[in-house]
């Protein structure tokens, strides 16, 4: 007798190979049999009408600290995310001393965006070193977990303060491949630096202040496990993305490993720079490097109030640092008194476009109920002030409670987009899933992919898309037995309508600890989803407690 | 293509050596150049590191703003 089996349904097993009827059995936690099922099974879902295929991988995470709260990374897996990649941009939660957790979430609050509050109550830090780390997520984990090492923290814990002021020295670099080793060894899927964060204070992370020989010997550690190079490169600027390509080229050359970079934008006004970055990719990969430039597959847009710090306002220095730096009081004051509310006026002045489009999407009270939905535009015109006074004044009359949604930002004409997630040297990614929480929804990239890339607008097939986010990214990350559908393979799969599947729409809710809230989408047109195995979430029942998540790569499944 | 093929041409840029200025960076790369007009050059091809000193959002140092994992431009942007 099966555990499980899924009858009926439209298998795409993740190969890119066409798309074929079949059931699908599932034995301690694997795949038994895909073809006719006629035993009976303890399970039986009909898939009649839905596509059955291997559960995503989402290679661009921060659900770090997520998870030491929620083993399921919701709402991530009930869009048919299996897998989850964490510890991007430098950035992990281990290994970590005592003495710098203040500083790591700095850090985090800085560059993801992720609330202090949450870190305060929603963590207990009973951890130091990597694999205590991931011990501590592994219970009720529920989804699997890419753990990288973050190069930032790594130089933290070998070098203290001075990983912000300096090179290190022989002696450190040797101590910090040892220490990646140990973490290698733990379990981590690789290593993640960046070259364009800042921290709290908006000083350069710590692993910008490494030089190419420290990136070197760490990139040698790697290669005795094969593990992966994340990179942040400067990715406003083709020429500095390449320059950082090549410099990951000649490092996956010299030491055969794998290396990505994220994100890679386009949009109507860079499609020639694009153009120029992919081919510089196409090149590296025929010399037989591997530089994967990660995709993502929804257009940009950001929504903020002026309660958190937002990253729509770092080119505009007395706006970031009154955000970044005050008191919710402070900014009332510095939007309310004419000095400085006329400094701030005439800093954003040229950017009045900007503010017109913005759209008023929440308020506190009632008293400016009438404008949510509408433009500062529109607002501004019923009021009789500019846009950029109506986003201030609204904003102090709502103690910063007023929320604004700057849509279209780029990455949004699906020609150029299309054309780059089906390009075959294309890695989609970079959801940035966990982080920016306020910012915009990070969830739904794969039903976004499916409803609006593949059904509505055919640029890719549904096999192409399939393979791109499932075995394509276990080969490209080394996850060994998942990815496809093959009997002998662990049993991570998902069930969706292909009819329906959508991002879903975008909601507000408040289930941060700390009484925090954040942007999610709920799933739309997904109707199982299984890891290792086991149901961790349907559309029937939602989230369930057979938690099979596992850290990869090379953990062991308990079946 | 082979590992050791010949890349197509792109920006010449170079990594940092340790404790390097735009002075050092300057004679270093632009040898043909008076010394100030290559400090100037230098600056002007690389506004990523040199507006960090400006005083914006994320001003490290005036005296030298350089870290060792910037991307150097030694030339201008192609055409």
């Amino acid at each position: 007798m099966y555990d499980l089996v899924i009858r009926n349904g439209r298998v795409v097993d993740g190969s890119g190979m066409p798309a074929f009827n079949a059931d699908v059995a599932v034995k301690d936690g694997r795949i038994a049999r895909i073809g006719r099922v006629d035993e009976p099974a303890r399970r039986v879902i009909d898939a009649s009408g839905k596509v059955v295929a291997p559960g995503f991988i989402d290679p661009h995470t921060h659900f770090d600290a997520q998870l030491l709260w929620d083993g399921y990374a919701k709402p991530a897996l009930s869009h048919g995310v299996t897998t989850v990649v964490a510890g991007n941009c430098s950035l992990s939660l281990a290994p970590l001393k005592a003495e710098h957790r203040m500083k790591l979430v700095g850090m985090f609050n800085q560059i993801e965006e992720m609330p202090l509050k949450a870190f305060k109550e929603g963590v207990v830090w009973d951890w130091e070193s990597f694999s205590e780390y991931l011990n501590r997520i592994r219970k009720g984990l529920a989804i699997n977990v890419g753990q990288l090492v973050g190069h930032s923290v790594l130089r933290l814990w070998v070098m203290g303060e001075a990983a912000m002021e300096r090179t290190a020295t022989e002696q450190e670099i040797g101590a910090m491949q040892d220490l990646l080793r140990e973490c290698l060894d733990a379990g981590a899927i690789g290593l993640s630096t960046s070259y364009v964060d800042m921290d709290e204070t908006l000083k350069p992370v710590p692993s910008r202040y490494a030089d190419a020989g420290e990136v070197d010997a760490l990139a040698s550690v790697l290669s005795e496990y094969g593990r992966v190079l994340q990179i942040v490169p400067e990715f406003y600027d083709p020429d500095l993305t390449i320059a950082r390509l090549d410099q990951l080229a000649e490092l996956s050359l010299k030491y055969a490993i794998p290396t990505t970079f994220s994100p890679l934008f386009v949009s109507a006004d860079n499609v020639a720079a694009v153009e120029r970055v992919m081919a510089r990719v196409d090149e590296q990969f025929a010399r037989g490097a591997r530089v994967w430039p990660q995709v993502q597959t929804r257009p940009i847009d950001i929504s903020f109030s002026f309660a958190v710090p937002s990253l729509l306002f770092i080119r505009l220095p007395g706006w970031y640092n009154v955000m970044r730096f005050g008191t919710p009081d402070e900014i009332i004051a510095a939007f309310s008194e004419p000095e400085s509310r006329g400094k701030l006026v005439a800093e954003a002045m040229s950017q009045m476009d900007l503010w017109a489009s913005l759209r008023l999407r929440h308020v506190a009270g009632d008293a400016n109920r009438q404008y949510v939905g509408k433009t500062l535009a529109e607002i501004g015109q019923l009021r009789g002030v500019s846009p950029l006074e109506a986003m201030i004044d609204l904003s102090v009359e709502e103690k910063l409670d007023a929320h604004f949604l700057s849509e279209s930002m780029g990455h949004n004409q699906d020609e150029h987009v299309g054309a780059l997630l089906r390009h075959p040297r294309v890695h989609i990614g970079a959801s940035d899933g966990g982080a920016h929480i306020l910012s915009f929804s990070t969830y739904g990239d794969t039903g976004y992919l499916f409803g609006h890339f593949v059904r509505d607008e055919g640029l890719l097939t549904l096999e192409q898309a399939v393979k791109k986010v499932t075995s394509d990214t276990a080969a490209i990350w080394g996850i060994p037995d998942r990815g496809l559908l093959r009997p002998g393979l662990v049993a991570d799969i998902v069930v969706f309508d292909p009819e329906q599947i959508d991002r879903g729409q975008e909601v507000y809710v408040q289930d941060v600890p700390g009484d925090g809230s954040r942007y999610v989408r709920d799933a739309h047109g997904v109707d199982t989803v299984i890891v290792a195995g086991g149901i961790a979430w349907s559309a029937a029942d939602g989230y369930t407690d057979d938690a099979r998540g596992a850290i990869l790569p090379g953990e062991l499944v308990a079946a | 293509m082979s590992a050791t093929a010949q890349l197509s041409r792109v920006r010449k840029s170079i990594l940092p050596q340790g404790g390097d200025t735009w002075e050092t960076i300057a004679a270093r790369e632009l040898p043909g150049m008076a010394a100030a007009d290559a400090v100037a050059a230098l600056q002007s091809w690389n506004l990523h590191v040199f507006m960090r000193a400006a005083g914006g959002v994320g001003r490290l140092r005036s005296d030298n703003p350089i870290l060792p994992s910037d991307v150097i431009f030694v030339e201008a942007p192609q055409a």
